[in-house]
């Protein structure tokens, strides 16, 4: 008998054993736990971490996340307002806010994460048609400041910008999670490309446009070589012409003075100054070539008839 | 030495003397232990189970209890100490919940009862964008294949590609552990979510050469978004190793350089051409009027020279005029004369018209009109 009460108490002792392990759970932090009792929930989620009691094999614990999660949805061909195909790749993060509903609504994670593709990807892709490109690219803090004096057309301030898209999606999806336990914290516009058709004629786009700027860019250089050029045909004429303009003026009051000077001093005598300038003149007038016709009763050959030298 | 002369008599017999011993005395007490079952044992007679059978279950199981229950004592001895390394931070959970973080150094916790989570909080933690480095260390690094991450839109609807690296630490344990699920994936989202918005602002050529702007922006705004997740984070750098036009444009942005270094060039010939001219210019300029004033110097000094000639020589003619006139006409005649080809003399009373020369070949006549 003896062993067979010995058996009983064994078996006590573990059954107290089990009931003390599967009566107690320990929720870990980050995470949060619904109970339930052949599958009915019972009571409301516990979120604080600790040690907590449930019936011991007639409740069971769900245990879910409480820590922020992300999702990252597909990127999606998506046209815009003005007709341009984009991808684009959002993500968003979230976080279970109410365990019981979730777990009755959604189940899991990985179907918590294809419902949010169809939330999330729904609304993204209708406020994407509405926005012109540029909305989708530029964000409302934009300002022409941080455009480079190179670029033609800057453009205006966009009416929405990336940030309050990003907003408004939240918003919107916002208003349909809360029915599966979820809350979205925020969405976020991750990655926003031309598709490739589209990125092809934007490269050509650059191309041309660099080109273009090449091209500006040697004819100002040409522009301001020849400018450059000019300058040294103008400067060079200015200045010789100016210093051909004052010697010449020298030389002219030189010449005055010269004037003044043989003036002075021919009035003196006109008479003696043509007789004496005549005859220097013939002496460099009168060349070889030449032939002389000279009366007989030129000073010169007076004598040549009479020795007196009259005339007679 | 002396302790071991003043050992109390009940510990002398079994005392180990060193580690080894120790250890061989537990083996040898265990191989005891276990080699007693096929002893009688105390209980057996209790059952009148002498026969030397397997023996009693529960004494073999009571013996096994005790190995077990050593076994796990020793495992929660064990398990009671914890080093954390410098550099790293323990977070310990008490029946899951936050109970304390400690530094590094040797700790105790409660064996099954405690939990510790080892976070590094010293290490950088990197991320790259654009890019991967093959291998840590070394420069080379892979491009291709990562134009998903690298290629974004500027405010004018260009494309721009991008590689840049994101440096964070740790900074709060228990946030880093408990607050979002995957912090890595975190930070990578909201880094390119980030970058992409900035840039998306800028245009492209802004983008090219305002990169520290760009990276010290990004920080900026990468820090509030973490900090706004909890993700327990720091942002230690962002920075930009790459900014490129994409590889199909690049020719393209190559000609612009050249186009520019070529107006440069043009720019410097032409600047050559006027460092070369205009100088040398203003030294001509000054030689012509130099050059006048030597002409105006001359034609002064010639007039003075000749005036005064003039003036001495009318002094000394006024004395004498007739006779000078007379020498002065005749040495100049003298001097005249000979020089001439030919002389003709007319006489004043011929009055017939007068006679035809030939002026040119006067020797060939045979009989010259004039004589």
């Amino acid at each position: 008998m003896k062993h067979i009460v010995r058996l009983i108490l064994i078996g006590l002792v573990l059954l107290t054993i089990i009931v003390v392990y599967d009566g107690f759970y320990i929720l870990e932090e980050g995470k949060q736990v619904v109970v339930t009792q052949f599958g009915a929930p019972v009571g409301t989620p516990v979120t604080k971490a600790g040690i907590h009691f449930k019936l011991p094999f007639v409740q069971v614990t769900n245990t879910f996340e409480k820590k922020i999660l992300i999702w990252d949805g597909e990127p999606n061909q998506i046209p815009t307002n003005d007709k341009t195909y984009i991808f684009l790749d959002v993500t968003a993060r979230w976080r279970i806010t109410d365990a019981l509903k979730f777990m009755q609504a959604v189940k899991n994670e990985t179907k918590a994460q294809s419902m949010l593709d169809d939330i999330i990807g729904g609304t993204v892709r209708d406020l994407v048609n509405k926005n012109d490109l540029i909305e989708i690219i530029r964000s409302s803090d934009w300002s022409p400041e941080e455009m480079s004096p190179t670029t033609d057309n800057i453009g205006t301030k966009p009416k929405q910008g990336r940030d309050k898209i990003a907003i408004s999606v939240l918003e919107q999806a916002a208003k349909i999670t809360p029915q599966y336990g979820i809350t979205l914290i925020d969405v976020m516009i991750k990655r926003v490309n031309y598709i490739d058709s589209v990125q092809l004629t934007v490269y050509n786009r650059m191309i041309s446009e660099r080109k273009r700027i090449a091209a500006e860019k040697r004819s100002l250089g040409e522009g301001q070589k020849a400018e450059i050029l000019g300058k040294v045909d103008r400067e060079l004429k200015q200045i010789i012409s100016e210093a051909n303009r004052e010697a010449t003026a020298i030389r002219g009051k030189a010449d005055a003075e010269a004037t003044r000077i043989y003036g002075q001093a021919y009035t003196q005598d006109p008479e003696f100054y043509a007789f004496q300038k005549t005859l220097e003149s013939y002496k460099s007038a009168v060349g070889k070539n030449t032939s002389l016709v000279l009366s007989s009763d030129s000073d010169l050959y007076q004598y040549m008839k009479s020795i007196s030298g009259k005339q007679q | 030495m002396s302790n071991q002369d003043q050992q109390p008599p009940w510990g002398r017999r079994n005392k180990p003397q060193t580690p080894e011993e120790f250890v061989a005395q537990l083996i040898k007490k265990l191989q005891e232990f276990f080699s007693d079952v096929k002893k009688p044992s105390p209980e057996g007679p209790q059952n009148g189970n002498s026969t030397g059978s397997p023996g009693n279950p529960f004494a073999n199981a009571s013996r096994i209890l005790t190995v077990l229950m050593v076994l796990i004592v020793l495992q929660g001895v064990y398990l009671s100490f914890f080093k954390i390394s410098p550099g790293e931070v323990g977070v310990i959970l008490r029946l899951g919940q936050y109970f304390r973080t400690t530094t590094s150094g040797l700790h105790f916790k409660i064996p099954y009862v405690d939990t510790l989570y080892k976070v590094d909080t010293e290490n950088i933690r990197k991320e790259e964008f654009g890019f991967r480095t093959r291998m840590p260390g070394q420069p080379t690094f892979d491009r291709a294949g990562y134009e998903t991450e690298s290629l974004m839109l500027t405010a004018d609807k260009n494309v721009i590609n991008v590689a840049w690296i994101v440096q964070y630490k740790v900074n709060e344990p228990y946030s880093f552990l408990f607050e979002v699920q995957n912090v890595q994936q975190a930070v990578r989202d909201a880094s390119e979510s980030v970058t992409r918005r900035i840039v998306g602002n800028m245009d492209f050529d802004y983008v090219l050469s305002y990169r520290e702007l760009l990276a010290a922006e990004v920080r900026k705004e990468l820090q509030a978004l973490l900090d706004k997740l909890k993700a327990g984070v720091g942002i230690v750098t962002v920075q930009f190793q790459d900014i490129n036009p994409p590889d199909t444009v690049k020719p393209a942005f190559n000609e612009v350089n050249e186009a520019d270094q070529d107006m440069k060039r043009l720019v410097n010939e032409a600047q050559e051409t006027y460092n070369r001219v205009i100088p040398k210019a203003s030294g001509d300029a000054k030689k012509i009027i130099q050059e006048s004033y030597g002409y105006a110097a001359a034609r002064v000094n010639e007039a003075k020279g000749e005036t005064e000639r003039f003036t001495d020589i009318l002094k000394e003619y006024k004395n004498a005029p007739d006779v000078t006139r007379k020498r002065m006409y005749l040495e100049t005649m003298q001097e005249v004369l000979p020089n001439v080809q030919s002389v003709y003399v007319i006489d004043k009373d011929q009055q017939s018209p007068l006679p035809l020369l030939n002026i040119t070949g006067a020797k060939d006549l045979s009989a010259p009109p004039t004589k």
